[in-house]
């Protein structure tokens, strides 16, 4: 199996493509980084204010959410979370980190993953279908190997891509971050609940990302499955693209009804029980979760199912 | 010449929808052989080969390869088996040793010096750092032999292997396979439309169409011995021959007798003595060209229509 990873990588490193997008990708991060830190100096962003006022008017718009009545308890202790930590910082003198630094960049990096989504994806749904397409399909499989086994190195090989990008966005992300802002002042503080921590911003940081990744996967996996099932490398990538940004649309047409709590795009942002933005208040991470699973089980078995059963005639 | 059996066809179907592509083949290959498969297009070579390499399922029967069945232990069974497909299709975004890396990696056993072995063997060794779109199409048929023969196989499968080879190209390849034959005591399994180069290159054939096959023939015995005579004048030439003993037929020259080539001297002594104008004697050849379409019928378009 290791072997077959290995054959996967080679043919994946020796496609121009693969570089390209690792390319943008680090580009892209810097580039955004480095533009941030441009408009804000030509306009004097974020240079003259202090930070209590900035904390001061955050928590009074966190104190107004902790009143509406259509949150969820999810959401609510969210916002209590920011609010106990928003009186913390004021009443001991704690300042968060300033917007242009690198360790906000680093807690921020994970809004970049929709990035490694897209290239994931365009990987994911050649690997099958472009052995079709070349013609090399009969090739691969008229060897001493189960059609399993191939089908499973070359979802290992994108599993490994894709950790490969999320690594470099991070990174990307760092280095940019303490090339064009520097290390910054202040302290990340973290709600346990019951009281106000200081927290390292590399564990929330992860924490985000590792979120986040779990919809890089499912996409991945959507357009692994496509590319697998109609051997079209460009239905699996038009298809996957256009459920990432429709598919979340779908979540508020369906927000009325039971069936959106079965819904893929419901669950499929777990950073949402972090940052509060959930489109549908009442669902929880376990309930989410299972769901996800399902999917995730569903995709796979429908893939490996066609690859090993289906007669190739390509 | 005739080895071991090694490959053996059992009762091999095929039916997609409510077709029979192809019905109860039975066919046995033999070591240090090499068998032609022919068939008009669309009579099923395609579909036999997609079975005996595993990528296609049959719907009832089964080929058994050294005794293990490719439905039953696939690994197994296809760890013998060396593929040459229709135009070998590399990964022509890697270089040629690459792919060959590529492909040893599928093979328990097959080590970096057996690569370099393979490539010297099909002289590849020039250009095998370079990236196969760079390559010629008879240097894709040589890689597509070098992938093919990595793993010393039993037994060879190739699907139309001279489809556009030039003439020197074709006459090497042919060499080529009839020494590993020879050699390696391997079985090969050509199938081709281009019935001159199953000529040249095969012992026996196996002729399919619409699904069936219809004859196996082993291509030593396949030629008569026969002549075509010419002398004039026809008629009495004719007479002389008939006199003498001979099977004679007509031919739109002459005639044509079938005999060893010990006869030949007394017979042109009596055309002579008869007074006769003797212009030819030579050794008359069927074609195995007009032998298949003897035996598919040659109308087999016409007749996949009225079915």
């Amino acid at each position: 199996m290791l072997k077959l990873v290995q054959n996967e990588w080679m043919k994946l490193w020796s496609k121009r493509s693969t570089w390209i997008m690792v390319l943008l990708l680090v580009l892209i991060i810097s580039a955004g980084i480095g533009i941030m830190k441009w408009t804000h100096k030509t306009q004097n962003i974020g240079i003259e204010e202090d930070w209590e006022q900035i904390v001061m008017n955050e928590l009074q718009f966190n104190e107004s959410q902790l009143l509406n009545p259509e949150l969820s308890e999810v959401q609510l202790a969210y916002y209590e979370g920011l609010v106990e930590i928003g009186r913390y910082r004021l009443a001991e003198d704690v300042p968060p980190f300033e917007p242009d630094s690198m360790q906000q960049q680093i807690l921020n990096s994970y809004t970049m993953l929709s990035l490694v989504t897209l290239f994931t994806v365009i990987a994911a749904a050649g690997i099958v279908a472009a052995e079709f397409s070349q013609g090399t399909i009969k090739m691969l499989l008229t060897r001493p190997v189960s059609r399993w086994k191939i089908l499973t190195s070359k979802y290992l090989a994108v599993l490994l891509f894709g950790l490969l990008l999320i690594v470099i966005t991070v990174a990307a992300s760092a280095a940019a971050g303490f090339f064009f802002l520097g290390i910054g002042e202040g302290q990340f503080l973290a709600w346990n609940g019951s009281e106000v921590v200081e927290a390292s911003f590399w564990s929330e940081s992860l924490r985000m990302v590792g979120l986040s990744s779990v919809s890089v996967l499912m996409i991945t996996t959507f357009a692994f499955m496509i590319g697998t099932v109609f051997r079209s490398s460009s239905l699996a990538i038009g298809l996957s693209i256009f459920l990432l940004f429709a598919g979340t649309q779908v979540v508020f047409l369906l927000a009325d009804f039971e069936i959106v709590k079965y819904y893929l795009f419901t669950h499929i942002d777990l950073t949402q029980f972090y940052t509060g933005f959930m489109p549908v208040p009442d669902i929880t991470l376990a309930l989410s979760v299972t769901v996800l699973i399902a999917y995730f089980l569903v995709f796979l078995i429908i893939s490996y199912w066609t690859f090993s059963r289906r007669d190739t005639t390509a | 010449m005739a080895g071991e059996p090694l490959v053996q066809l059992k009762n091999l179907s095929k039916t997609i929808g409510d077709k029979n592509i192809i019905k109860e083949l039975d066919l046995t290959l033999n070591t240090g052989e090499i068998t032609g498969f022919l068939g008009p297009n669309g009579a099923g070579k395609t579909t036999t080969i997609r079975m005996m390499t595993g990528l296609m399922r049959p719907s009832a029967g089964d080929v058994v390869i050294g005794g293990k069945s490719i439905q039953a232990d696939y690994e197994e069974a296809i760890a013998q088996v060396g593929v040459i497909v229709e135009n070998p299709e590399m990964y022509k975004y890697m270089t040629g040793y690459k792919n060959l890396l590529h492909f040893s990696r599928m093979h328990p056993g097959v080590r970096k010096e057996r690569i370099d072995e393979v490539v010297r063997q099909v002289g590849l060794q020039n250009r095998i750092q370079e990236k196969v779109k760079s390559y010629s199409l008879g240097m894709r048929q040589r890689l597509g032999l070098a992938q093919a023969l990595l793993h010393n196989p039993k037994f060879l499968i190739l699907d139309e292997p001279t489809n556009g080879l030039d003439p020197a190209g074709i006459r090497e390849f042919r060499l080529y396979l009839r020494k590993i034959a020879a050699e390696n005591n391997v079985a090969v399994f050509v199938s081709s439309h281009l019935l001159s180069e199953i000529e040249l290159l095969c012992d026996r054939i196996a002729v399919i169409q619409n699904g069936e096959l219809i004859d196996i023939k082993d291509m030593h015995s396949l030629q008569k011995s026969q002549y075509l005579i010419v002398a004039e004048p026809a008629e009495q030439a004719g007479e002389v021959l008939k006199g003498i003993g001979f099977p004679v037929e007509a031919h739109e020259k002459g005639w044509i007798i079938t005999t060893e080539a010990e006869h030949i001297p007394g017979a042109a002594k009596l055309l002579v003595g008869a007074g006769l104008s003797l212009y030819t004697i030579q050794p008359y050849r069927t074609t195995l060209e007009d032998q298949f379409l003897e035996m598919t019928g040659g109308g087999q378009i016409a007749e996949a229509r009225a079915k």
